[in-house]
């Protein structure tokens, strides 16, 4: 009963726990501009104003399916990482897993973008998926040297290794190269500056956004925040020690976060080659100097 | 009449009668698809006879050579027969008032004569002679198809011809050391070689595998060879043509040789034999899938994946864990099924539209919607990504990658998804996503006959997916018959220790996913379907003249990242190994002055040392 | 045209106060008065904290800002935009020229009323009108979503004739926006 229960309820406080970071981050970043900024509660109101809207548009069947794939791919990624308190799931699908299914949802909502035969979608989508390309190859490789290092590849026991060594087993302060790598490339996972290239208002209308409006929109944004407390968390479960209570857990993504938009306040846009390359260059040397270190 | 003796004498009388046949192409048409049902049918329900021992009448060097049936024999044949099955039912439409086409069905059943005997083979005469039928008739069916098709199907005949040599080298080797040609021989007398001995024929063999399912470097014969002939031939090809090869690499490297004898050879500490196979695999998984992303015909795309997926089954077989072998040969037969999927795609929007050039092409899918799907899913099965059954076959070759300890293998089949992901996005997006051009107003969908191996083929590709454990029992029982660990599996996926995977989970969490994402899509208001024209464009007036989509240079920026690598490291390789080979060509050729004087001296010189070769073991 | 007030649901009540914190303002300068947005928008004067955002294309957006004089070449693609909009969308006439052609009013290029080409929410008067004013109008129409009267949208779907004829006398005949309004009015039943 408890487990149907959280299987009900996650997705929800996922999503609140997402849009309450989101607003957080706009209002974080409003003060460093020396203005007031909205309100915390924002991203609520822009996704309820977005899901409100009484005419729709879309440009054909495969855009409609794009958006259930999106979402649908993200909830089904959200059972797979340990939370506090639910991990029935965990034990089902290892990292591999997460990984795998992080890719479904970009792909799905790739081939949406595709059919809205908007050229700036187009453009954004080969963005995207070129600085997929650059930020998974270390993230991947950091995830490779943990999972070779405790012989386990599931999130799980991950986590408990690292809750049942204290402070010090931390992944960040016992492998603090992989750790930092993995940081950077975080940084691009969750698409903030300076690597958020595949979203340039300015340049490509929004790239993948560009046809989308209406409940697609907002299907969109509710995908963002829940996949942000996705990701954060898998990087909080491998390097920051996992978290058992929800105090604990909710403090740990509220410092990272404010870790990674204070970077975002500051910096602008990579180009696309300009950012896969810092990804090869920065990142990637650090996990494999940090994966020999594990070797030997 | 055994089993056996039925498939090769059904496909010698597909040979014979397509040839009586040649004016009718009809005749051709419905024979073939007669013969080869028949031979399907055969080879599925061969499953019982696993053991069977079929020798040919007639003994060379005092010994019976014939065919025998194993657990691996049968992979291979369903494998093969399934396939072509499904090819000539497609071909009976895609077929019609092609030019060059006479011979289609011929060389089709020659080539399965050849691979038939070569997988079902028991000794090592069989093996090479079919070996030899296979080559040759793989040249016949490159070069049929085209302008281009010649030419690179002579570039593929000189590495097949080496290959030969290699792999007669190796025979003629293993005759003198063991006596015998049967395999069952050679492996009980393997262990009594010496370890270099062991290892320069285990590298015979293998290089000569190597060469002809293409691995790095010796790979270049692939991607025109496969794309310049008929795109249903593509299909056959990459779909298994090349892993024969493979085959041969299971054969030698476990049945024959043996896990201890292999692991015996190393060099330092870990770097083994196996470890340096691994790394050609790794390197063959990584440049190929990158180079796929400059292509701009479709055909060659999906030729320059053939390579890299051949990486992948490399690379599980490299491992040495059980669930990294079962990855390898279990990728053999996922490999196959999109494989083929995405070709017979592509060969319908060929059949429709007349070009596989991607920079025509696009929006097609409001058009030819069952092509796209079958494309979809194919692509889906390519990059690896769930809930196709791919999926489940290299999470096999990662974990086991990760568990023994081979971090940067496990990366670079990494960045080879990654590189894929990339590459096919480029292929669907091209043909079927974004405008569709004017002239392709009017194109439907393909027929039936030829939807209906695409059908059959996605649902192979997703019940695999959801239910592994189908295939995953035969592959146990060839692990086990060749004397290795078998792989824990279970219906849905593998149950282990540190980590498990339950395809059954993980796709119904994803449809469930789907189902409550359709709920909240319903919550909001209805939406309307719009035209193409209806677009943003800043304001801009759209029409049919407006050239509106992004399809040239797909992925310019990472071409500008890749390319100095490309120019500095592999066309410095390339330019290497070709000067290499032409300098010692140069220094082969002037062996042949053309003065009779000196060919009398080679033979006078030749006959003398025979002659006191001769009175030294006289 | 007054729009009468008929008593809301409970629902479109709370729906009302949601969806006013939201509104998203496309990006679009159409004329002189684009220089005001850029202060509007930053530190100094913060749009954001009313929840409204700049935003890229029409799919995205709820206000359509006409930022002063319009040409008539401007006007197609104007009409092109809105019609591209989803609803519910508001307008904002920004600027004297939109009231009754301002400073162009003897002009043979530009046009005199913008509500006879798309129905307008509210004005702003001035020629340009600071961004104090500028904010000051957006909290109006915010108050005037709230009171649910913001519904001049449904006007163009209603009296689609009455625009189009308009439309149509000063463009030189029809433009292509590939929008059926008379089917979208029936299927989405405004």
């Amino acid at each position: 009963m408890n487990t149907v229960l959280w299987i009900i309820f996650l997705p929800i406080i996922l999503f609140v726990i997402g849009t309450f970071m989101l607003g957080y981050s706009r209002k974080f970043i409003a003060r460093i501009e020396r203005r007031y900024g909205p309100p915390i509660q924002q991203v609520f109101y822009d996704v309820f104003k977005l899901m409100s809207k009484k005419t729709n548009i879309s440009h054909g069947w495969m855009h409609d399916i794009a958006m259930l794939v999106l979402l649908g791919g993200t909830l089904a990624t959200l059972y797979f990482v340990p939370v506090p308190g639910f991990s029935y799931f965990a034990q089902y699908g290892d990292m591999l897993v997460i990984m795998y299914i992080l890719l479904v949802p970009a792909l799905g909502m790739a081939l949406g973008v595709g059919e809205t035969a908007n050229p700036n979608g187009s453009i954004g989508i080969s963005r995207a998926l070129m600085m997929l390309a650059g930020y998974d190859i270390p993230f991947v490789l950091t995830f490779i040297g943990f999972g070779m290092l405790n012989h386990t590849t599931s999130m799980y026991d991950l986590m408990m290794i690292q809750q049942a060594g204290g402070f010090t087993s931390w992944g960040l302060i016992s492998n603090p190269l992989l750790g930092i790598a993995a940081l950077i490339a975080l940084q691009g996972m969750i698409g903030e500056k300076p690597f958020e290239v595949m979203v340039a208002p300015h340049e490509i209308a929004t790239g993948p956004m560009t046809e989308m409006g209406g409940k697609f929109l907002g299907i969109m944004m509710i995908q963002h925040a829940i996949s942000l407390v996705v990701e954060l968390t898998l990087y909080i479960n491998l390097f920051l020690g996992g978290a058992m209570n929800w105090f604990e857990y909710i403090i740990k993504l509220f410092v990272l976060f404010t870790v990674l938009i204070s970077v975002n306040a500051v910096f602008g846009r990579f180009r696309t080659d300009d950012a896969v390359r810092f990804m090869w260059k920065i990142p990637l040397p650090m996990a494999v100097i940090g994966i020999l270190f594990i070797i030997f | 009449m055994s089993i056996v003796s039925n498939l090769l004498l059904i496909t010698l009388a597909g040979v014979v009668l397509n040839v009586l046949f040649y004016k009718s192409k009809t005749v051709q048409k419905y024979l073939s698809l007669l013969l080869f049902t028949a031979l399907a049918y055969f080879s599925f329900t061969m499953y019982g006879q696993v053991g069977l021992h079929f020798d040919f009448p007639f003994l060379i060097a005092g010994q019976s050579i014939g065919f025998t049936i194993t657990y691996l024999n049968y992979y291979f044949t369903i494998m093969i027969t399934g396939i072509t099955l499904l090819l000539v039912i497609f071909s009976l439409k895609y077929m019609e008032g092609k030019e060059g086409s006479t011979h289609y069905y011929t060389v089709l059943f020659l080539k399965t004569f050849g691979m038939l005997g070569v997988v079902l083979s028991s000794d090592i005469i069989t093996f090479f002679v079919f070996w030899e039928i296979m080559s040759w008739s793989t040249f016949a069916l490159m070069s049929t198809g085209g302008n281009e098709a010649p030419k690179s199907a002579f570039k593929y005949f000189v590495f097949a011809i080496t290959a030969s040599m290699i792999l007669m080298v190796g025979v003629v080797l293993s005759y003198s050391l063991f006596g015998s040609f049967d395999f069952n021989i050679i492996r009980s007398g393997i262990p009594s070689l010496t370890l270099p001995m062991t290892g320069f024929l285990l590298t015979i063999f293998i290089t000569a595998f190597a060469i002809e399912s293409a691995v790095f470097p010796v790979h270049s014969w692939l991607p025109n060879g496969y794309s310049n002939t008929f795109t249903t031939f593509t299909a056959y090809l990459s779909g298994i043509s090349t892993r024969i090869g493979i085959y041969g690499i299971i054969l030698f490297l476990f049945g024959i040789f043996g896990m201890e004898t292999v692991d015996k050879l190393s060099i330092i500490g870990k770097i083994n034999f196996r470890y340096v196979l691994g790394v050609f695999a790794a390197i063959t998984m990584v440049v190929p899938t990158f180079t796929a992303l400059y292509q701009h015909d479709a055909k060659k795309l999906i030729a320059w994946h053939s390579i890299g997926q051949g990486g992948y089954m490399l690379i599980g077989l490299a491992s040495g864990s059980a669930l990294g072998i079962a990855g390898g040969m279990l990728h053999i037969l996922n490999y196959l099924t999109y494989q083929v999927l995405i070709v017979f795609a592509i060969a319908s929007v060929q059949y429709r539209t007349g070009t596989t050039n991607l920079n025509k092409l696009g929006g097609l899918i409001k058009k030819m919607p069952v092509s796209f799907l079958a494309l979809l899913f194919g692509i889906i099965g390519l990059a690896g990504l769930p809930p196709m059954n791919v999926f489940v076959s290299k999470w096999f070759i990662y974990r086991a990658l990760i568990l023994e300890g081979y971090p940067f293998l496990a990366i670079a089949a990494v960045i080879g998804t990654l590189g894929t992901i990339l590459s096919v996005y480029k292929l669907i997006h091209n043909m079927f996503l974004g405008q569709l051009p004017e002239r392709y107003n009017d194109i439907k969908e393909v027929g039936f006959s030829m939807q209906l191996p695409m059908w059959i083929l996605m649902i192979v590709v997703f019940g695999l997916g959801v239910f592994p454990g189908f295939a995953m029992g035969l592959i146990a029982k060839i692990q086990v018959s060749l004397g290795l660990a078998a792989v824990p599996y279970s219906l849905h996926g593998v149950t282990a220790e540190g980590g498990q995977l339950n395809m059954l989970v993980v796709n119904v969490l994803f449809v469930s996913g789907m189902f409550v994402t359709w709920i909240i899509y319903l919550l909001g208001s209805r939406r309307k379907h719009v035209g193409q024209y209806n677009n943003y464009a800043g304001g801009h007036f759209l029409n049919k003249d407006v050239a509106y989509n992004f399809n040239y240079e797909f992925y310019a920026a990472m071409e500008h990242v890749i390319d100095p690598y490309r120019k500095k490291i592999i066309e410095r390789t390339e330019r290497g190994i070709v000067g290499l080979t032409d300098a010692v060509s140069e220094y082969v050729r002037r062996i042949y002055t053309g003065m009779i004087n000196t060919y009398a001296i080679y033979v006078l010189t030749a006959f003398v040392i025979t002659i006191i070769l001769l009175k030294e073991l006289i | 045209m007054e729009e009468k007030l008929t008593q809301r649901s409970v629902w479109e009540k709370i729906s009302a106060k949601l969806t006013k914190r939201s509104l998203w303002m496309l990006h679009y300068c159409t004329g002189c008065g684009a220089v005001e947005l850029p202060p509007t928008m930053t530190a100094r004067f913060d749009m954001e904290r009313f929840g409204i955002n700049p935003m890229v294309t029409p799919r995205q957006a709820d206000i359509l800002l006409i930022t002063g004089y319009l040409s008539i070449k401007t006007l197609k693609r104007v009409v092109l935009t809105y019609e591209q909009m989803q609803g519910p969308k508001y307008v904002v006439g920004f600027g004297s020229c939109t009231i009754n052609g301002g400073m162009y009013w003897n002009s043979y290029a530009t046009m005199k009323s913008l509500d006879r080409y798309i129905p307008v929410e509210t004005y702003i008067a001035g020629c340009m009108p600071r961004p104090e004013a500028i904010i000051a109008s957006f909290n109006d129409l915010i108050a005037k979503i709230d009171r649910g009267e913001a519904n001049s949208w449904k006007e163009y779907y209603n009296n689609y004739d009455f625009y189009k004829e308009n439309q149509n006398k000063v463009f030189e005949g029809p433009i292509e926006t590939y929008n059926d309004i008379k089917a979208d009015a029936a299927l989405f039943k405004i």
